[in-house]
């Protein structure tokens, strides 16, 4: 039987340092909006590169190197997720919301509907993430995150059920506030 | 889109890491540490390990584009078939009204 | 010599199926879509593609006959914010390369429902019908259609009626 090795970056065609540049803000951008941690979010994009490095020898082309970054980051972050236990496991309809302390401007509106996404079960999290920062579709999500599309289709309905739900209960509050109810 | 959604790919926007990101990763590759194996048979079953994870990886996203393309199919083979029927229906509504 | 003899012939067909898609130029009106859905497959896409079509599933079995021995489908679907984005010279423009002897329409129909208009032209060669353009429009959506082929057009129109095939969701490109 030849010996094999998997071919080394250098003889993969593809410029690494150029992928780096190229997708390091969608790479960092899962983390982050999963993890919700900007350190441990770059500290996790790093590794994701450095494992990107080792395996550039099996990349077949740009699309794949896309959907292997995608598929990467988005489990590791889940697994980072569920690792540090930043929040217990609930049902969606009990992940706890936001309490506006300001009347919500666009940058506020924002940061409120970050937070709201933050605080959905990672599952849940990580399917809008991909269909919103990504613009993926249910069958392309379900691919990356190895699940059934039809599981993605409903966790998906029910998340968007809930932001909008969470939404107007703290436009509600923000609008109290800023007519100086208690 | 729904404004929600607009809003939520608003939010969730891709954003950049620290300026030096790059930097910090080529500088990680290269410190990376190089196993070096002395015994051949440990090469051997080291080489093997890889040439299986190389053509399960290659084989993943074999499948992956398969079942893109696949998609697809199933896509063009509906858009085609609504208009081509809504342009039949339509013929046998208006013969059936000129022979009645 | 066979080896090299069999890749002249298939690049020859290649080429040959290419030169029988109709050339229509996109770059307008995908400048103003706020939507589009683009399904691009050659002959060795399509091939690659339907072996994952199931042969288990009743529908896919019958999208896997009807597109066995095609050499190509290509699908345009573009989709507006607001009505007159487009205009009917642009249409025009898409039935300018279906006025060749070798096409012919073989219905229009309008739509005073939901206003969509759909023709459909098909492609004669020696054998039959050898290929197949669909022109769908109204206010708001325009559709482009075109198999390379001979192509059974009752199967086709089968899998589009409401016991047909279901929706499958692809990447929309903004």
């Amino acid at each position: 039987m030849p010996r094999r090795t998997p071919a080394p970056a250098a003889a993969s065609g593809f410029d690494f340092a150029s992928l780096v540049r190229q997708h390091q803000a969608m790479v960092f951008s899962i983390a982050w909006h999963l993890l919700r941690d900007r350190a441990v979010a770059e500290e996790l994009a790093q590794d994701v590169f450095l494992s990107l490095h080792q395996h550039l020898g099996e990349m077949e082309s740009p699309e794949h190197v896309l959907y292997w970054l995608r598929r990467v980051t988005s489990n590791r972050a889940l697994d980072e997720a569920r690792r540090r236990q930043r929040r217990p496991m609930v049902s969606l309809e009990s992940a706890p919301e936001p309490v506006a302390v300001t009347p919500a401007g666009d940058p506020l509106l924002d940061t409120s509907l970050r937070k709201l996404v933050a605080a959905l079960p990672e599952k849940a999290r990580a399917i809008v993430v991909l269909r919103y920062q990504e613009d993926l579709d249910p069958a392309e999500i379900a691919r990356v995150l190895g699940i059934p599309v039809g599981t993605v289709k409903s966790q998906l309905q029910r998340a968007l059920a809930l932001l909008r739900e969470k939404l107007s209960r703290v436009a509600g509050q923000a609008s109290d506030l800023s007519l100086g109810k208690e | 889109m729904a404004p929600l959604e607009d809003e939520l790919k608003e939010a969730l926007r891709r954003r950049e890491p620290s300026p030096d990101f790059t930097e910090r990763v080529l500088a990680r590759v290269a410190a990376a540490p190089v196993r070096r194996v002395s015994q051949p048979w440990v090469r051997w079953v080291a080489a093997m390990a890889a040439t299986l994870l190389l053509a399960a990886g290659g084989l993943e996203y074999r499948n992956y584009r398969g079942e893109r393309a696949r998609d697809q199919v199933l896509l063009a083979v509906r858009i085609a078939g609504s208009k081509l029927n809504k342009a039949q229906k339509k013929v046998q509504m208006l013969t059936h009204r000129s022979i009645s | 010599m066979k080896a090299a003899g069999l890749l002249i012939a298939s690049l020859l067909l290649a080429g040959a199926a290419a030169a029988q898609q109709v050339k229509w130029n996109f770059d307008k009106l995908a400048a103003r879509a706020s939507d589009t859905v683009d399904v691009s497959l050659d002959g060795s896409l399509l091939r690659f593609a339907t072996k994952f079509l199931s042969d288990d599933d009743k529908d896919q079995a019958k999208v896997k006959k009807v597109v066995g021995g095609l050499k190509g489908i290509y699908v345009k679907s573009f989709e507006f914010k607001k009505p007159g984005e487009y205009s009917a010279a642009d249409v025009e423009s898409f039935r300018a390369p279906l006025h060749a002897p070798d096409w012919q329409r073989v219905v229009g129909t309008h739509s005073n429902e939901d206003g969509e208009t759909v023709e459909v032209y098909i492609k004669n060669d020696t054998k039959g019908i050898g290929g197949l353009a669909i022109i769908a429009f109204e206010p708001k959506k325009l559709t482009l259609v075109n198999i390379v082929g001979a192509i059974d057009l009752d199967s086709l129109s089968e899998l589009g009626g409401f016991s047909g095939i279901p929706e499958v969701e692809v990447d929309k490109k903004k």
